[in-house]
């Protein structure tokens, strides 16, 4: 079956695309990517053709991306202190009051589904401190649920909460100075 | 009443709410809070909206 082989080869680089964006790291994308090439290969029949083989792939190559979070539990672990700002502190006054209340993002769906907003989304989870990426993307790409996540990377589920509760804020920040302010007035 | 949640402790529960079912009692308080503050229920929408772009994100990605 050359041509399944073809047809999945020839969707490599975008299956890499969405590995590196989950994992932030080259060398296990690289590898999730193989081992999902090689699962596809081993089996076209499972293929019936009824979704898209892109589709299909990117089924496959969530679990090969859930395998090396796991195997690389170890250093996702030693990071969870990778941000010691406290953002709470930066939006908030000591009495508890927003320091600035949050601005109005009018209709953000109206932009919401350009690529370019895509892009902006991208570029501010590629700056989040790597755990925090990391367990975002596990919880927003890869749909796991809190109970999974602290499994796979050996977190407690506070410490799996603090790192989304900051991960989220930051996201919110730089949404807003990347894309809405800039919206501002047009 | 236990009802008055600060701003800060409003946004915590907001941001806990996004990943685990809120106790009711912590979920009634939130939803007082946000009816009567404008820039919390603010903070809501901007979350809500979060969530489905991050989805839609990764459905353009994935097609």
């Amino acid at each position: 079956m050359p041509n399944f082989a073809l047809q999945v080869e020839t969707l490599r680089p975008q299956l890499l695309r969405f590995a590196r964006t989950q994992l932030r790291n080259d060398a296990w994308a690289e590898d999730a990517v193989s081992e999902s090439v090689v699962a596809a290969l081993e089996r076209p029949g499972a293929f019936a053709g009824q979704s898209q083989l892109k589709s299909w792939l990117i089924g496959i190559l969530k679990h090969k991306l859930v395998d090396q979070l796991r195997r690389n539990t170890r250093e996702a672990t030693l990071l969870v202190g990778d941000d010691g700002e406290d953002l709470d502190d930066a939006l908030f006054l000591p009495d508890g009051h927003w320091r600035e209340p949050p601005t109005d993002w009018g209709d953000p769906d109206a932009a919401c589904c350009r690529r370019e907003f895509f892009d902006v989304l991208q570029a501010c989870c590629d700056h989040l401190p790597p755990v925090q990426a990391r367990v975002f993307m596990m919880r927003e790409w890869l749909e796991l649920e809190s109970v999974e996540i602290c499994g796979e990377l050996a977190i407690t589920p506070n410490n799996l909460f603090v790192l989304l509760h900051r991960a989220r804020l930051r996201l919110r920040e730089c949404l807003q100075a990347r894309w809405f302010d800039g919206q501002a007035g047009g | 009443m236990q009802n008055t949640l600060t701003c800060r402790q409003a946004v915590r529960l907001m941001l806990e709410d996004e990943d685990q079912e809120l106790p009711p009692e912590d979920r009634v308080a939130l939803q007082v809070h946000v009816r009567i503050c404008f820039a919390c229920a603010r903070f809501v929408g901007q979350l809500n909206f979060m969530r489905r772009s991050a989805r839609a994100w990764r459905k353009h990605c994935e097609s």
